[in-house]
C-alpha cells in the first residue's frame, strides 16, 4: 500500500512537472492527449472491469463537448462557465446508464452485440452532429468557443488537463478498489453466477457504462474550451475506435493502464509528426516510422491483442502486486449487517405443482410436484436423466416451464429472475464449482456476502471490503484454507473450490439452499467435512436444503426427507427407510441395474 | 411498361444485388465460421486495387479475376494462420485484431497508391434495352455475376459435405476433430473462400465506383447490417437483409438524400441488434 502510493505520487509529480521540464510545446500537445486519456479510462472500466466492450465512447465525448461548447457560447462564460461542468458531466453519464440498462435488461451475456450497438450509435451520433447544422455548425463544427476562466494560455490549459487526468485516474482507482469493482470483475468472469448471489447484472453493467459516460463527459467538458472548436469527428467512429486501441495498448485491466496507453500513443505520434529524428544514421528509420506511423500503431495494436492481453501495464502488474503486498495494512474486520430478507422469516414453503418442461420432443419435466415446508435436508435422488438438475434449472428459470406453477410462501415465483430469487432467500450451489477464478478467496466470499446485504449504491463504499460475519468465522475454523484471504481462487484444488463455493452459498445466508452434488469429486475426508458443514448449517441457521445426491450412503446419513424422481416426475417420497422399501423405487433402481 | 418504372425497378434490384455481392463473403466467414472479421471490407478494397493494378499493367480487366483469387488465397491463408486461428476462442480479441488489421491494410494501401480516388474504365460499355428502358450493360452483368456466384455457393453448401463439416466444427471443434475432421484445414479453407468472395466483389464493383482506401469501410458497414437483419446462417435471411438494407438505402436516397438513408439504416440496425439480435429468420 505505502510503496504503491509512493509510485502514485511520483506519477503526479511527473505530470505536474512537464511544462517546467519539457517546455510549452510538450505541454500544448499533452493537454489534448490527457483529455483523450480521461475518455479512454471509461473504456477501461467497461472492458477491463465489467467485461463488455464499448465501441461508442466517442458518442458521449462528442455530446459533452457540444454541450460544453454551446453552453460557453450561449449560456455562461468566464468563471460561471465552470458551473457547466455539472450538467455536461451528468447528462452523458445518465444517458449512458439508461442506454446500458435498456440494452442489458433481460440478457445475461456481454457478447459482441453490445459492442455493435454502441458502434452503430456512434455512427448515428456522427450523422446527427453533421446534419444538425443550425445547432452544431454542421461539418465544420462549433467554432470560436470562448475560453473558460483561467484557461487562456497553454500552460494553464496543461495544468487543468493534468489535474483533471489525475482526478479521473483517482476516480477509477476508487471504483476498481471499491466493492463494485470486485463485483464487476466477478461479473466479467461468470455473469450467471453473479445473478444467483442477488445482483442485477443489467444494473451493474449499466453502472459501468454510466461511469464511462461520466468520464467522457468530464473530458468533453474541458475539450470545448481547450480546443475552442468541436467537430463531428469527435463523436464519430474513428475517435471511438482509437479510445479502444489506446485502452488495449495501455492495459485495460488496471486503473492507470488506459490512460498510459492514450498518453504513450499520443506522445509517440506527435513526436514522430513534429520531432527531429533519431539523429545519426537512423534518420531513414525515423522517416519510415513517421510516414507509416498509423500503420505502425495498428501493427503494434495487433501484437498487443495477440500476445499482451493486459497491455503495457500488464508487464508491471507483478511488480505492482508485490509492492502492494509489501506495505499492506492489517485486515480489520467489521460486522456485516444482516441479510435484507423479503417475505416471511422462518422456514420457507416451496411448492412446485404440475411442472412441465419440454425441449422439442424431449420431455424434461413431466408434471413434477414437490413440496418443502420445514427446516430440513431434502434429498432429490433418481437415475441419470430423471430431471434432477433440470428441476433446479426450472426453479431458476433457465429452463422455461410450459405448464405448472412454483410458489414460495404462497407467492408465485415461476419466471422470476435469478437475482429476485436470491433476494427472496434462495441460494444455489452449482454442480461444477463456479467460483470466480481471478478473484482472491476473500473477494469471492465478499461477493457472496454483499449480494443479499448491500444495495448498489453502497457498493461504492470501500469499508464493505472489511465485512465479516460470525458464520464466516465458523467456516474458517472448519476449513482453515478459507482464512488465506489473498490466495487466488483459480489456484485452489478441486476440493477446495467445492468447499469455497459451498462457503459462498452459505455466506449469503439463504433460507433455502439448492445444492447440486456438493460432494462430487471430493475425497472421503473432504466429503465428511462438507456433510458436517451442511448438517451444522441446518442446525445453526435453521436452513432448508434441497440437495441432489447420487451417493446413497450419504443420503441415508443426512436426508430428513427423500424425493425420488423418475422420467421427470416424482416417483416416491418419504424418509429414507420408507423410500427404500417402496416397490416402485426398487423397480426403477433394480430395473436399471439389471 | 413505363420505362421510368422499369429503370427504377432495375436501380432497386441493382442496389440490393450489389449489396448482396459484398455480403456473400461475409456470410461465409461470419455466418458459417462465426468469425467477426472487421477487415472484410478491406479485403473487398484490396480486390478493387487488384483491378487497378491490372489496368495499370495494361492487361485486360478480366485478368483481374484470376489474379484476385490467387492474391486472396495467399492473403486468406496468412491472415487465418497468424491472426484468426489463435483467437477463435476469444471473440472480442478477434474483433479487435481484425480491426487493427483493417487499419493496417488501409494505411499500407494509402502509402502505396495514395489516398486519392481512382476511376477505372468500365470493361463492358454500352447499355441494354430492357422493356423500353436503357440500362448499363455492365450493371446487368454485375447482377448476373452475383446470382451465379450465389448459386455456386448454395450448390456447394447444400450438395457437398463441406457445409455439414463446417457446422460440426463450429458447434463442437473437439468432437469434430475426434470424428476425423481436420478442423485447422477446414477453418482455413472456409476463411479463404470468404476472402476470395470479398476480393471478387471488389474487382467487380471497382469499375462502377471510385476506388479509394476507404472503399471497403463504406460497403462493409451495410453488409454487416444485412447479416444482422437477416440473421446468421440462413439464405432467406441474406435475401431479406439485403432487400431491407439495400432497398431502403436506395429508396430513401432517391426520395430524400443519402444522409437520411444512412440514418434510417443505422436505426434499423440498432433496433435489430437490441431487440432481435438473432435476425429475422434465425434458426434456434
Amino acid at each position: 500500500m505505502v510503496y504503491s502510493r509512493a509510485i502514485d505520487i511520483l506519477l503526479i509529480v511527473a505530470v505536474l512537472a512537464v511544462p517546467t521540464v519539457l517546455g510549452d510545446l510538450w505541454a500544448y500537445n499533452l493537454s489534448l492527449v490527457y483529455l483523450y486519456a480521461i475518455a479512454t479510462l471509461g473504456v477501461g472500466l467497461c472492458w477491463g472491469q465489467a467485461g463488455f466492450l464499448p465501441l461508442g465512447q466517442g458518442m458521449f465525448l462528442g455530446l459533452a463537448a457540444y454541450m460544453s461548447g454551446l453552453g460557453l457560447i450561449h449560456v455562461a462564460g468566464g468563471v460561471w462557465g465552470w458551473l457547466l461542468v455539472v450538467p455536461v458531466v451528468i447528462v452523458p453519464g445518465v444517458l449512458a446508464f439508461v442506454i446500458g440498462l435498456l440494452i442489458f435488461r433481460g440478457r445475461t451475456e456481454s457478447g459482441p452485440f453490445f459492442a455493435l450497438i454502441t458502434l452503430a450509435m456512434t455512427l448515428l451520433a456522427f450523422q446527427i452532429a453533421t446534419a444538425w447544422n443550425s445547432v452544431t455548425g454542421g461539418f465544420n463544427g462549433l467554432r470560436n468557443i470562448p475560453d473558460l476562466a483561467g484557461m487562456s494560455d497553454f500552460t494553464d490549459r496543461y495544468y487543468i488537463a493534468g489535474v483533471a487526468l489525475i482526478l479521473a485516474v483517482a476516480f477509477c482507482m476508487w471504483l476498481i478498489e471499491a466493492p463494485i469493482g470486485v463485483v464487476w470483475r466477478a461479473l466479467s468472469q461468470n455473469e450467471r453466477r453473479i445473478a444467483f448471489f442477488g445482483y442485477s447484472t443489467a444494473t451493474l453493467k449499466a453502472a459501468a457504462f454510466g461511469a464511462a459516460g461520466l468520464l467522457a463527459g468530464f473530458a468533453g467538458f474541458l475539450y470545448a474550451p481547450q480546443q475552442n472548436l468541436v467537430t463531428p469527428t469527435l463523436a464519430g467512429f474513428v475517435v471511438s475506435a482509437n479510445l479502444v486501441i489506446w485502452a488495449a495498448v495501455g492495459g485495460r485491466g488496471s486503473a492507470i493502464g488506459p490512460a498510459l496507453g492514450a498518453v504513450l500513443v499520443g506522445v509517440l505520434s506527435t513526436e514522430l509528426r513534429d520531432g527531429g529524428g533519431f539523429g545519426g544514421g537512423l534518420d531513414a528509420l525515423w522517416d519510415f516510422l513517421a510516414r507509416f506511423w498509423e500503420a505502425v500503431v495498428a501493427g503494434f495494436f495487433i501484437i498487443v491483442v495477440l500476445f499482451l492481453p493486459n497491455g503495457i501495464a500488464g508487464l508491471f502488474a507483478k511488480l505492482n502486486a508485490s509492492l502492494k503486498r509489501l506495505g499492506r495494512l492489517p485486515f480489520r474486520p467489521i460486522l456485516a449487517p444482516p441479510v435484507r430478507t423479503e417475505g416471511a422469516a422462518g422456514p420457507p414453503a416451496l411448492a412446485l405443482s404440475g411442472c412441465r418442461v419440454a425441449a422439442g420432443e424431449v420431455r424434461i419435466l413431466n408434471g413434477l410436484t414437490l413440496r418443502l415446508d420445514r427446516a430440513a435436508i431434502y434429498c432429490l435422488i433418481g437415475p441419470n436423466g430423471a430431471g434432477k438438475t433440470s428441476t433446479f434449472n426450472t426453479l431458476s428459470t433457465e429452463l422455461r416451464m410450459q405448464e405448472g406453477e412454483i410458489r414460495l410462501d404462497g407467492e408465485v415465483i415461476s419466471g422470476a429472475a435469478a437475482d429476485t430469487l436470491a433476494a427472496k432467500g434462495i441460494g444455489r450451489k452449482f454442480q461444477i464449482p463456479s467460483v470466480f477464478p481471478n478473484l482472491t478467496i476473500a473477494d469471492n466470499l465478499h461477493v457472496a456476502l454483499w449480494g443479499t446485504r448491500a444495495r448498489l449504491v453502497s457498493l461504492l463504499r470501500p469499508s464493505l471490503r472489511r465485512w465479516d460475519t460470525p458464520l464466516l468465522a465458523t467456516l474458517r475454523e472448519r476449513f482453515p484454507f478459507l482464512a488465506q484471504r489473498d490466495r487466488i481462487a483459480g489456484d485452489l484444488s478441486h476440493g477446495e473450490r467445492q468447499v469455497l463455493e459451498l462457503a459462498m452459498a452459505l455466506a449469503a445466508e439463504p433460507r433455502l439452499l439448492l445444492l447440486d452434488e456438493p460432494c462430487a469429486g471430493l475425497s472421503h475426508e473432504d466429503t465428511r467435512q462438507v456433510i458436517d458443514a451442511i448438517l451444522w448449517a441446518r442446525e445453526e441457521l435453521g436452513l432448508t436444503v434441497l440437495l441432489i445426491e447420487h451417493d446413497m450412503s450419504l443420503v441415508r446419513e443426512i436426508a430428513d426427507h427423500v424425493f425420488v424422481m423418475h422420467q421427470g416426475a416424482l416417483l416416491a417420497e418419504g424418509d429414507v427407510a420408507a423410500v427404500q422399501a417402496d416397490d416402485k423405487v426398487r423397480e426403477v433402481y433394480v430395473g436399471m441395474a439389471s | 411498361m413505363d420505362p421510368l418504372i422499369v429503370a427504377q425497378t432495375l436501380n432497386f434490384a441493382y442496389a440490393v444485388i450489389s449489396l448482396l455481392l459484398v455480403v456473400l463473403g461475409l456470410a461465409v466467414t461470419l455466418g458459417w465460421l462465426g468469425v467477426m472479421n472487421l477487415a472484410h471490407g478491406e479485403f473487398v478494397m484490396l480486390g478493387a486495387y487488384v483491378a487497378v493494378v491490372t489496368e495499370r499493367m495494361g492487361w485486360p480487366f478480366w485478368a483481374a479475376i484470376p489474379l484476385t483469387i490467387l492474391f486472396c488465397i495467399v492473403l486468406g491463408i496468412v491472415v487465418e494462420r497468424l491472426l484468426i486461428r489463435p483467437l477463435y476462442s476469444r471473440p472480442f480479441d478477434l474483433l479487435l485484431a481484425t480491426w487493427g488489421l483493417s487499419i493496417l491494410i488501409r494505411k499500407i494501401v494509402e502509402a502505396a497508391f495514395g489516398g486519392g480516388y481512382i476511376s477505372l474504365t468500365v470493361p463492358v460499355k454500352g447499355s441494354l434495352d430492357i422493356l423500353g428502358a436503357s440500362y448499363p450493360t455492365y450493371r446487368i452483368l454485375i447482377m448476373a455475376f452475383t446470382v451465379a456466384l450465389l448459386a455456386m455457393l448454395l450448390a456447394w453448401y447444400f450438395r457437398s459435405s463441406a457445409a455439414a463439416r463446417v457446422k460440426a466444427m463450429v458447434g463442437n471443434p473437439m468432437l469434430a476433430q475426434a470424428v476425423g475432421i481436420d478442423t485447422n484445414a477446414l477453418a482455413r479453407n472456409t476463411f479463404v473462400v470468404g476472402t476470395c468472395l470479398a476480393g471478387l466483389a471488389g474487382v467487380i464493383i471497382a469499375p462502377v465506383t471510385s476506388v479509394n482506401p476507404f472503399l471497403g469501410l463504406d460497403y462493409v458497414i451495410n453488409a454487416f447490417f444485412v447479416i444482422i437483419v437477416g440473421g446468421l446462417g440462413s439464405v432467406l435471411g441474406l435475401f431479406a437483409g439485403s432487400g431491407i438494407i439495400g432497398g431502403l438505402d436506395s429508396f430513401v436516397s432517391a426520395i430524400l438524400d443519402r444522409t437520411s438513408a444512412f440514418f434510417l439504416v443505422l436505426l434499423i440496425a440498432i433496433f435489430f441488434l437490441w431487440l432481435r439480435p438473432r435476425g429475422l429468420f434465425a434458426r434456434n
